[in-house]
């Protein structure tokens, strides 16, 4: 193993998990989710001279998978007619495999996107807000305010179960 | 629970979904877009010149701008087409307002929105026959790309008495194949709060 391929090796094992925590909150699928995510680390291993120069390599991941699926997107909504639109929407998304806490999962979805992908870039991801603003192509002070109003919503939802779970 | 605690309690997480795909596998799904790339490239000169010289050639659509600078596609663009269709498509789910507006302006009566929901507004159109003729009938309203960046063709003469369309997007799963981000359409009934008329 050549020593590109094991520097590759190491960020995919350190950011694996968090790159696919970031796609999952933006696209509410696990498995579309780790499709994406496996495609965007091969496509940073394709480019890794470049990649590994990145300043955040793990958000060049994380937008290169957002940017599939939207290719992906583009096409197959061509073919889906929805035949009852509120049961479609309303279904819980977060896909069986994901163990993350359902509730956390749940508060997290209901976010607009925007504010998921703050989250995603800002927490999971720990980038900065300048770093977060620029992989996102918005200022750095809407970042600060999707991220508050983001731990603003999560806060009121999660509070009371973490209470009654503290009390039972 | 104040925001450190929450912070502390969403970074925890990260390691409860594990990314399964060996790096292995990455590796030569890598290799493979190395490969494709170097092939496409070649391809990607001779099409540039055909490419310039369609593009004069088309009208400027409606459209709205990119997010970002320097993206080279509008979020969505509409234009009439000859015999009553609207041709739409859409990049970037932005700016549905925009796009509702537009396409009412042109004839369709619709309701569209990008925030992972349909029109609460809106209720399903219950007129003429079963929801599998219904659906039938959807397809002749919205009808397939005439190239893979045309999304829809709408055919508001195609929709039936009382109807109107609703365009929403959605993260979801449906029925017989893998979800995604996906835009949904659907026939729903006209009415001033759903489609504007």
């Amino acid at each position: 193993m050549g020593t590109q391929q094991r520097d590759f090796a190491e960020f995919y094992r350190e950011t694996r998990n968090e790159c696919l925590l970031a796609i999952l909150v933006s696209v509410g699928d696990r498995d579309i989710a780790q499709d994406l995510a496996a495609e965007a680390f091969a496509r940073a291993w394709a480019s890794w001279p470049t990649v590994s120069r990145h300043p955040a390599p793990a958000a060049w991941v994380v937008r290169t998978a957002l940017n599939a699926g939207v290719s992906r997107w583009r096409r197959r909504h061509r073919e889906t007619p929805v035949p009852n639109p509120a049961l479609v929407a309303d279904r819980p998304s977060a896909g069986p495999g994901s163990s993350v806490d359902p509730a956390i999962m749940a508060a997290l979805l209901r976010l607009p996107l925007r504010q998921r992908q703050v989250v995603a870039l800002r927490l999971f991801l720990d980038l900065d807000t300048a770093r977060t603003a620029q992989v996102l192509g918005i200022a750095p002070g809407t970042v600060q305010a999707h991220l508050g109003r983001a731990l603003a919503t999560l806060r009121g939802e999660l509070s009371p179960i973490r209470q009654q779970e503290a009390r039972s | 629970m104040n925001d450190s605690e929450l912070i502390t309690v969403l970074r925890e997480q990260r390691d409860k979904v594990p990314m399964t795909t060996p790096v292995e596998h990455v590796i030569s799904r890598g290799r493979a877009v190395r490969t494709r790339r170097r092939v496409s490239g070649v391809a990607a000169v001779a099409g540039a010149a055909t490419a310039v010289a369609v593009g004069v050639a088309l009208a400027l659509p409606a459209s709205h701008p990119p997010t970002r600078p320097g993206a080279q596609l509008a979020a969505w663009t509409v234009v009439r087409q000859g015999g009553g269709g609207v041709r739409v498509t859409i990049n970037e789910l932005r700016d549905p307002a925009g796009l509702q507006a537009r396409l009412r302006a042109d004839g369709v009566p619709v309701s569209v929105t990008f925030s992972g929901h349909p029109n609460p507004a809106c209720s399903g159109y219950s007129g003429e026959g079963d929801q599998r003729q219904r659906r039938h009938r959807l397809g002749s309203v919205v009808t397939g790309p005439v190239s893979p960046r045309h999304a829809m063709i709408i055919h508001p003469g195609a929709l039936p008495s009382g109807a109107g369309l609703q365009i929403f997007s959605s993260f979801r799963h449906y029925p017989g194949q893998r979800g995604g981000f996906a835009v949904a359409v659907s026939l729903v009934q006209a009415s001033q709060r759903c489609t504007g008329s």
